[in-house]
C-alpha cells in the first residue's frame, strides 16, 4: 500500500510538469499532503504509538489544509490570476520531469544493493526533492518557487520514511511547525514583493546582481 | 543556574520586554544588560570549562560551544553599543516600524543563536538554525526598500533551501547510526563516542549534504549569493552581526558534524571536501573583489574569503585547526570595525558605490582612519590578530606537506590583497570635484570610532600574549577533534 501511495506521489510530479495554473499547484500540494500523511501512518502501522498518530494528524492538517488555504488566500489577495504567465506549457519540462523521476528510481535501486532502503518510497522521495528544485529553476513566478520549496519538503518527509530513520516525534512536529512558519513568512515577503514588483516574477529580482 | 539564566532566560525576557516597551532608550538599556550578562556567562563557561546544564539535557556548553558563545556575545555587545547612534540617524516615519522591531529582533537573534550553539541534538539543531535565520529577516529588511526586500527574499529562500539539504544530512547521519547502540538519538557526544561503528557510506553522504546545506548560511561558495546580498543591503550593525556571529554559528553546526566524522575513516574525505570548499570560496572572493564597485559588497566578499580560510584550516587540521578557530574570533573583531565605518560612510555620502566616496580622509577623518586600520587588519598585516591566525593555517599546510593548497592559498591572498587595496586607496585618495573648503566637513570623534579602534586593537594582545584561559580552552576544543599540540 505504501508503494501505491508513493507511486501516486510521483504521478502528482508529472502533473506538475504539464500545468501552469496556480490552482493546480495548490491541488497538487493538497494531494501530496494527504499522500505523505497516508504513507507516514502506514509506515508505522505495526509499531503504533500516539506520537505517530499526532504527527500524521499534524501532517494532514498543516500540509493539506492550512498551507494550501494560505496560498489560496495570497493568490486571491494579490489577484494573481490563474497561471504563471511567463512560462506556458512546454513539452521539454515534461521530459525533464520524467527524466528526474526515472533517474531517482535508478539511484534508489542502485543504492538498495549496498544498503537497506525501500526502493519505491526512497525513489519517490528523491524524485520529489529533485522535482521541487526543477520547478524553482523552470518557473519564474515567486509563488511557484514557494510551491517548489513545499514539494521539496514533501520529498524530504518521504525520505525520512524511505530510509526508515525514526526521528524523535517532537522533532517531526517541530519541523512541521517550522514549515508553517516558513510559508507564513514567505507569504508576507510575497505580499511586500507585490507592492514593489507588481508582476511577482523572479526575473524582476535582479537589482542586486553584480 | 545563574549561567543558564544569563544565556537563555535573559534574552527571552529581553525579547518580550522590548517587544512590549516602545521607548528606544529603555529598550537599548535592557538589550545592553542582556548582552553583557550573556558575555559574562559565556566568558565564565570559557574559562572554567564547566557545563551549566544538567547532564541529561539536550543542551550543553562544552569548550567548543563556550568559545562560539563568547564570539556571539562579544559581537552582540559591540553592535548594541553602536546601535543608538545608527537609529538616531534613521529619521522619518518610514523607519518607525523598523525601529520598533529592531531591539526585539536583536534580542531574539541572541536567543536563537545561543540555542543553536548549545543544542547537542542534530535534528533540534536544524530547527534552531531555521529559527536563527528567521530572526534576522526583520533586521535585514530594515530600510524597507526594493533592494532590501529582494535581499531578504533571496536570503530566506536560499538559506531555507540549504537547510533542506542539511536535514537530508541529518537523516543520513541517523541512518549511519542504525543498529549502533545509543546513537540513534542523534545526540552529538553519544554519536562521537560511537563514531567508529557508524556506517561510513551514510556518514559520508550525511557530511556532504551538511556541508552543502550549511554553505548557504556560512557563505561558502557556490552557495554564497543570498548571504552576500543580505549582508551588503542590511544596515551596518546588522551586517556586522551577520559577518561576525551568524556565520560563526553555522560554522559550529558544521563542526558538530565534523566532530562525529573526525574519529572515523571518513575523516580524510571530509577534510578534502573542506579544503576544496575553502579554496573555491577564496577564488570566488578574489574574482568578485576585483570586479566590485560597492564597498559593502566588498566587505561581504571579504567574509566569503575569511570563511573560506576557516574551512581550509579545519580541512587541513592540526595547528591549522587552531588557526581556523582564532580566525573566527579575529574575523568577528575586524568585521565589526569595518561595517561600523561603512555605516558612517553610507550616512555621510548617501551611497554604497566606491566611486561616490571621495576625499574620505578630509571629509570623515576619524572614520577614514579607522577604515584604513581595519583594512590593514582584515588583509592580515602584522601585528593584528588575523596575521597570526593565517600564519597558523599556513604552518598547518607546511607541516602536512599540502603544497598545492599552500601555493593556491598564498596566490589567492595576494590577489585579494591587491584587489582590496585598489578600492580602499581609491576611496582615500580620489579628490573631490568640489572645492576643498566645502568638502572639509570635520567629523567629530564618536562612540563608533572608539568601538572600531577597540575591535582592531583587542586582537593584538590576544594574538601576541596568547592568554592561558583562551588557549587552554582552544586546546580542549582541539582535543575533541583528536588534535594535540
Amino acid at each position: 500500500m505504501i508503494n501505491v501511495l508513493t507511486i501516486l506521489f510521483c504521478l502528482t510530479l508529472i502533473y506538475l510538469a504539464v500545468t501552469t495554473r496556480l490552482s493546480a499547484y495548490v491541488l497538487i500540494l493538497v494531494l501530496q499532503g494527504a499522500l505523505v500523511a497516508g504513507v507516514h501512518t502506514l509506515a508505522f502501522f505495526n509499531n503504533f504509538s500516539w506520537s505517530h498518530l499526532i504527527v500524521a494528524a499534524g501532517v494532514l492538517v498543516v500540509r493539506t489544509l492550512l498551507i494550501p488555504a494560505y496560498i489560496v488566500k495570497i493568490i486571491r489577495q494579490l489577484d494573481m490570476g490563474h497561471g504563471d504567465r511567463t512560462r506556458r506549457y512546454h513539452p521539454g519540462f515534461l521530459v525533464q520531469m520524467a527524466g528526474v523521476v526515472i533517474g531517482a528510481f535508478v539511484i534508489s535501486h542502485q543504492l538498495s544493493r549496498f544498503t537497506p532502503v525501500n526502493v519505491i518510497p526512497f525513489g519517490a522521495a528523491v524524485a520529489g526533492i529533485a522535482a521541487g528544485g526543477l520547478l524553482i529553476v523552470r518557473r519564474r513566478l515567486l509563488l511557484a518557487h514557494v510551491v517548489g520549496f513545499l514539494i521539496i519538503e514533501n520529498g524530504l518527509f518521504l525520505l525520512g520514511i524511505g530510509v526508515q530513520a525514526e526521528m524523535p516525534w517532537t522533532i517531526e512536529l517541530a519541523g512541521l511547525l517550522d514549515l508553517f512558519v516558513l510559508v507564513f513568512l514567505m507569504g508576507i515577503a510575497i505580499n511586500q514583493l507585490k507592492s514593489h514588483f507588481p508582476e511577482g516574477e523572479s526575473a524582476e529580482l535582479t537589482g542586486l546582481q553584480e | 543556574m545563574i549561567t543558564i539564566l544569563a544565556l537563555l532566560f535573559l534574552p527571552l525576557v529581553a525579547t518580550a520586554f522590548t517587544a512590549w516597551k516602545r521607548s528606544a532608550h529603555i529598550n537599548h538599556g535592557v538589550t545592553l544588560v542582556a548582552g553583557n550578562a550573556h558575555l559574562l556567562a559565556s566568558l565564565h563557561c570559557l574559562v572554567t570549562r564547566q557545563n551549566p546544564f544538567p547532564g541529561d539535557w539536550w543542551l550543553a556548553v562544552d569548550p567548543l560551544a563556550a568559545f562560539f558563545l563568547t564570539i556571539l556575545a562579544h559581537t552582540f555587545v559591540l553592535v548594541v553599543l553602536y546601535s543608538p547612534g545608527f537609529l538616531r540617524r534613521m529619521e522619518g516615519p518610514e523607519y518607525d516600524r523598523s525601529k520598533r522591531l529592531f531591539y526585539p529582533a536583536l534580542n531574539f537573534y541572541l536567543l536563537a543563536n545561543t540555542l543553536a550553539l548549545v543544542v547537542q541534538q542534530f535534528a533540534l539543531l536544524w530547527v534552531v538554525l531555521e529559527l536563527a535565520t528567521f530572526s534576522l529577516a526583520p533586521l535585514i529588511f530594515f530600510y524597507r526598500s526594493k533592494e532590501s526586500l529582494e535581499a531578504v527574499w533571496k536570503y530566506l529562500f536560499l538559506v531555507s533551501l540549504g537547510l533542506v539539504f542539511l536535514f537530508v544530512g541529518v537523516l543520513f547521519l541517523g541512518l549511519s547510526a542504525r543498529g549502533v547502540a545509543d546513537s540513534a538519538a542523534l545526540v552529538v557526544p553519544r554519536m562521537a563516542d560511537a563514531a567508529p561503528q557508524l556506517n561510513p557510506l551514510w556518514l559520508k553522504a550525511g557530511f556532504i549534504f551538511a556541508l552543502v546545506g550549511l554553505s548557504a548560511k556560512i557563505g561558502l561558495a557556490p552557495m554564497h549569493p543570498g548571504d552576500i546580498d543580505a549582508t551588503s543591503n542590511a544596515p551596518a550593525p546588522v551586517a556586522a552581526l551577520m559577518a561576525g556571529s551568524l556565520r560563526s554559528t553555522a560554522v559550529l553546526a558544521l563542526l558538530r558534524f565534523y566532530q562525529v566524522v573526525s574519529p572515523t575513516e571518513v575523516r580524510p574525505f571530509a577534510q578534502k571536501l573542506l579544503v576544496f570548499a575553502g579554496l573555491l570560496s577564496l577564488a570566488v572572493a578574489a574574482v568578485y573583489i576585483w570586479r566590485n564597485r560597492n564597498y559593502k559588497r566588498l566587505l561581504a566578499y571579504s567574509s566569503v574569503e575569511h570563511l573560506g580560510i576557516i574551512a581550509l584550516g579545519v580541512g587541513i587540521g592540526g595547528v591549522a585547526l587552531l588557526g581556523a578557530l582564532l580566525h573566527l574570533l579575529f574575523n568577528s573583531f575586524g568585521k565589526a570595525a569595518l561595517f561600523f565605518m561603512a555605516g558612517n560612510m553610507h550616512r555621510s555620502y548617501g551611497s554604497r558605490e566606491v566611486n561616490s566616496i571621495t576625499d574620505l580622509m578630509r571629509r570623515l577623518p576619524w572614520s577614514g582612519f579607522v577604515w584604513v586600520l581595519a583594512f590593514f587588519y582584515i588583509v592580515g598585516t602584522p601585528p593584528f590578530g588575523i596575521f597570526f591566525s593565517e600564519l597558523f593555517v599556513l604552518q598547518g599546510m607546511i607541516r602536512t606537506a599540502n603544497w598545492l593548497p599552500f601555493t593556491l592559498f598564498l596566490a589567492l591572498l595576494m590577489v585579494i590583497f591587491i584587489g582590496m587595496s585598489r578600492v580602499v586607496l581609491r576611496m582615500l585618495q580620489t579628490p573631490s570635484g568640489v572645492p576643498p573648503q566645502s568638502v572639509a566637513k570635520q567629523e567629530r570623534w564618536n562612540l563608533s570610532h572608539a568601538l572600531g579602534l577597540y575591535a582592531i586593537a583587542a586582537s593584538v594582545p590576544l594574538a601576541i600574549f596568547q592568554p592561558a584561559a583562551l588557549f587552554d580552552s582552544l586546546r580542549a576544543i582541539l582535543a575533541t577533534f583528536g588534535v594535540k599540540l
